[in-house]
């Protein structure tokens, strides 16, 4: 308990800067959610060019749902410690931290969820409320599962924990590289593409169902295919322990990394 | 119309609004809901001239309104009231004709571009400024001199030096042989021999091209060594405008007595309040170990009768008696706040 | 105006320099756009292989349809003007989300040259060539390959008036970053502003039928992003909307003259920073 006080801090920094930039936040995310809504159009233009009712086994209420409930949780998992850790190695900073009797990658860890704290209580409710509406006078009952909503929420926590190991893997490539923008813009693309963030997987066919087992699947496209009502109890079970897996083995990488990295510091530093 | 001087300041105020802050969490949710303002009266009424080919110390304590007064005379800033004329031009109205006149360095932050080789850096300035080919050629040879930029003019700016930089700034700055030059802590950071150098090029422009020069600084060895007059703000207000000369007798009734006692132990027997009653203001007196310094208003006491109260009561090894000097009256005018008439 | 344009071929040249020192940064930046827009046009792929046509329909009844082809050549050219933005106006970028709050803009005040163009000179945006490059394949390849019924539609003439009314396509989006990153005089930061306005621009890569009509005002009106992808493209395509050309150039003038407007007034108050 004591060893989580050390880091409150820095959660409540990240929240009083959050609060800070909510103007800010607010009109970025205004932003990003204009994709949503080009999406929702096209696809509409799509269900309606189609003969079927359904396209991949997805209805249009189905496609909806997915649009805005996978930006939700692509959102709220969304981890951006790479950027800063990156940065700070580039410019020499890290040194501050490392001179202190903490753990460095927990103080990034535990800024952000002060972050996240506001961020969700901005937008989790009026898009799921949004969506939960919607669903309601399109079925004309309410849709909303409560234990499926639970479900979601934990799939969304470990999904974020993921996200935060692999990008702190990432980040550490600073180490390495002079440069990180570049590479971001085709990490971000790639990982888009094989999370299912553009596409639902299902819509790949068997190439989709083996991205389903990838890390990425787990960032993004489990929570909402559980939010929807997609998969039964076996298949939640099965898909919220490879999530758990996943975590297990991206927290391992970002150990080794940053242990290979601080070598490497120390040579730098002569 | 009366005056025709250089720079001419009148009734000079900026005010910005300033969002109030409290402290914590509870202060930034508060914020949120309900902001609140303030207004600050960064500059507060200033009035000034200075005259065609003059060297002006512009002093004041941090946050004392200096830099604020330059961003407006350089025409960054809309004055909130009152206006400044710097050779006819109102900075705002006319501002890309007026910035043609003058030359600007922030010792703070560079204007060069940090990725252009230097030479480079001046051909953009080149162009932005109009030079002629023959001017420029004429210019640079002459700035080349003054500031020796031979040595790094094909590097990056990046890899400058701080002194390099400052010199090549000051080169910018001068490139289009401005009127007026703006500079605003052109020392700070520097070690003393690039300090001195860029001392005696800021001297030799002034007296070759005839350029006036507004001198913001903390240095006030820069002060005594360039200015003959000073301008001194503080709390938006000017506080003090003449020659240092004036500044010095105003306060230069105070002197520094130092010597060395035989016994530190007689530093007791040295009475000077009770004897001379003295005020606060007008005495100091500061022992470390043997060593004593004793400052004090000649207005009050004169020297001699110090002297002979300090010899009358102790033995002393080394006895001397100086001026106070520039630094000391300026902290004691900071310290103060008051105003000098 | 010369004298930017000089100003403009050095720092061009500087910034090719830089590009030749950092290849790898560069390669990274530029195959990182092209990505983005692959999966981009792979989703469409998707779409279109579950559907024959994209169909828009009033009542049940089809009122007009686009194949793949001309969904690709629409997307394909909205690039265009919006890469050549990205290439030659990146700078304003900055102005909104670090210049203006770190007291920086000082420097573009200190110099007799108009601010705005000043700012503009100052950078060109290599990465540009990523959407760019991207954006004219996929408009040479939807002709290509596109089938000789819908083909025959194009008339090359057309081309000329298309070709004319880029500069103010761009424009558009030029004003519109003006426009909002100026706000930051006031509120010091503004960056956010400008990326909620600028995204706005993602629906022109589609046929605008296909939106409601709240949506089909604000991209053709208030931001009119559709003016510089959808209208010039569909014209070029069918000679429809051949009016919109000339929306297009009046409305670009018109936020243009705003966008300065704006600026000017946003100068008058720049506070600059610290004391």
């Amino acid at each position: 308990m004591t060893k989580i006080r050390k880091y409150t801090p820095f959660t409540r920094a990240g929240i009083m800067e959050s609060v800070t930039y909510r103007a800010n936040f607010l009109f970025f995310l205004l932003g990003e959610i204009m994709k949503c809504f080009v999406m929702f159009f096209v696809w509409k233009a799509v269900f309606d060019s189609s003969d079927s009712e359904t396209v991949y086994g997805f209805s249009y209420d189905n496609m909806v749902v997915y649009l805005f409930i996978s930006f939700l949780s692509g959102y709220l998992t969304y981890s951006d410690g790479s950027y800063a850790i990156g940065k700070e190695i580039l410019d020499g900073s890290v040194v501050m931290r490392m001179i202190k009797p903490i753990d460095f990658d927990m103080c990034f860890l535990f800024q952000e969820l002060g972050n996240k704290i506001i961020s969700f209580s901005l937008i989790f409710l009026p898009i799921t409320a949004g969506v939960e509406v919607y669903r309601f006078v399109v079925n004309g009952r309410l849709m909303l599962d409560v234990p499926m909503l639970l479900l979601f929420l934990l799939s969304m926590v470990l999904a974020y924990g993921i996200n935060f190991f692999f990008n702190l893997s990432y980040g550490f490539l600073a180490f390495f590289l002079k440069n990180l923008w570049g590479t971001d813009i085709i990490k971000g693309a790639v990982v888009d593409f094989l999370s299912g963030a553009t596409v639902p997987l299902a819509f790949m066919g068997g190439f989709g169902y083996v991205l389903q087992f990838l890390p990425f699947a787990s960032l993004s496209y489990t929570p909402v295919m559980i939010y929807m009502g997609m998969y039964g109890v076996w298949e939640i079970v099965f898909y919220l322990g490879l999530q758990v897996f996943w975590l297990v083995i991206f927290a391992l990488i970002s150990k080794l990394v940053l242990k290979l990295a601080m070598k490497r510091l120390v040579v730098h530093g002569g | 119309m009366e005056n025709n001087s250089m720079i001419h300041v009148e009734n000079l105020h900026k005010h910005f609004k300033k969002a109030i802050k409290e402290p914590g969490l509870k202060g930034s949710i508060k914020a949120l809901f309900k902001p609140k303002y303030d207004v600050v009266k960064a500059v507060d009424g200033i009035d000034f001239d200075v005259e065609a080919g003059e060297i002006i110390g512009f002093i004041g304590p941090n946050g004392a309104g200096k830099s604020t007064v330059i961003k407006m005379l350089t025409g960054i800033l809309t004055p909130s009231e009152g206006f400044c004329r710097i050779n006819g031009h109102i900075p705002t109205e006319s501002r890309k004709a007026y910035v043609k006149e003058i030359g600007v360095v922030f010792g703070q932050r560079t204007q060069l571009w940090w990725d252009l080789a230097l030479r480079e850096t001046y051909m953009v300035l080149k162009e932005i400024y109009d030079i002629s080919d023959e001017d420029y050629t004429k210019r640079m040879a002459f700035l080349n001199e003054v500031l020796d930029l031979e040595d790094f003019i094909t590097s990056p700016v990046r890899t400058l030096s701080l002194g390099q930089r400052m010199r090549a700034d000051i080169a910018a700055a001068l490139l289009h042989n401005p009127k007026v030059l703006f500079l605003d802590e052109p020392t700070v950071g520097l070690d003393v021999v690039v300090k001195d150098n860029i001392r005696k090029a800021i001297l030799r422009i002034n007296e070759e091209s005839g350029t006036t020069v507004i001198l913001t600084t903390h240095d006030l060895e820069d002060i005594e060594l360039l200015c003959k007059r000073i301008v001194m703000v503080d709390k938006g207000k000017k506080v003090f405008d003449g020659e240092l000369s004036t500044l010095r007798e105003l306060y230069g009734q105070m002197r520094e007595l130092t010597f060395e006692l035989a016994s530190e132990k007689d530093i007791d027997k040295l009475t000077y309040s009770e004897k001379f009653n003295f005020a606060e203001d007008d005495f100091s007196i500061d022992a470390k170990g043997a060593e004593v310094k004793v400052r004090f208003n000649t207005d009050v006491a004169s020297v001699e009768d110090m002297l002979s109260f300090t010899l009358s009561k102790v033995h002393v090894k080394d006895i001397s008696v100086k001026d106070a000097d520039i630094e000391e009256i300026i902290r004691r005018l900071y310290k103060g706040g008051g105003e000098i008439s | 105006m010369r004298k930017y344009l000089r100003l403009h071929r050095i720092f061009i040249a500087q910034d090719l320099k830089k590009l030749m020192e950092y290849k790898v940064d560069f390669l990274m930046g530029a195959i990182g756009f092209v990505l983005v827009q692959a999966v981009k046009i792979f989703t469409l792929g998707i779409m279109f292989s579950a559907i024959p046509a994209l169909f828009y329909k009033e009542n049940g009844t089809i009122v007009d349809a686009w194949t793949f082809n001309e969904v690709l050549f629409i997307y394909g050219f909205s690039l265009i003007p919006k890469g050549i933005d990205h290439l030659l106006f990146d700078n304003l970028w900055g102005i909104g989300y670090w210049t203006v709050a770190k007291g920086d803009f000082d420097k573009y005040l200190t110099r007799p040259v108009n601010s705005w163009f000043y700012v503009l000179t100052e950078k060109f945006c290599v990465d540009a060539f990523g959407d760019l490059f991207v954006g004219i394949v996929l408009v040479v390849y939807s002709v290509i390959s596109m089938p000789a019924e819908i083909a025959a539609n194009i008339d090359w003439l057309r081309l000329i008036p298309v070709a004319f009314v880029i500069p103010f396509a761009v424009m558009i989006y030029t004003s519109v970053k003006t426009a909002t990153a100026a706000i930051s005089f006031w509120t010091k930061r503004s960056g956010h502003i400008t990326h909620m306005c600028y995204m706005t621009n993602e629906f022109s890569s589609y046929p605008a039928k296909i939106y409601n009509n709240v949506v089909k005002t604000i991209i053709t009106y208030i931001l009119p992003f559709a003016l510089t992808a959808y209208y010039p493209a569909i014209y070029l395509l069918r000679g429809e909307y051949p009016f919109h050309l000339l929306l297009t150039v009046g409305v670009s003038i018109v936020l243009f003259i705003i966008s300065q407007l704006v600026w000017k007034l946003g100068v008058r108050s720049y506070e600059s920073a610290g004391s």
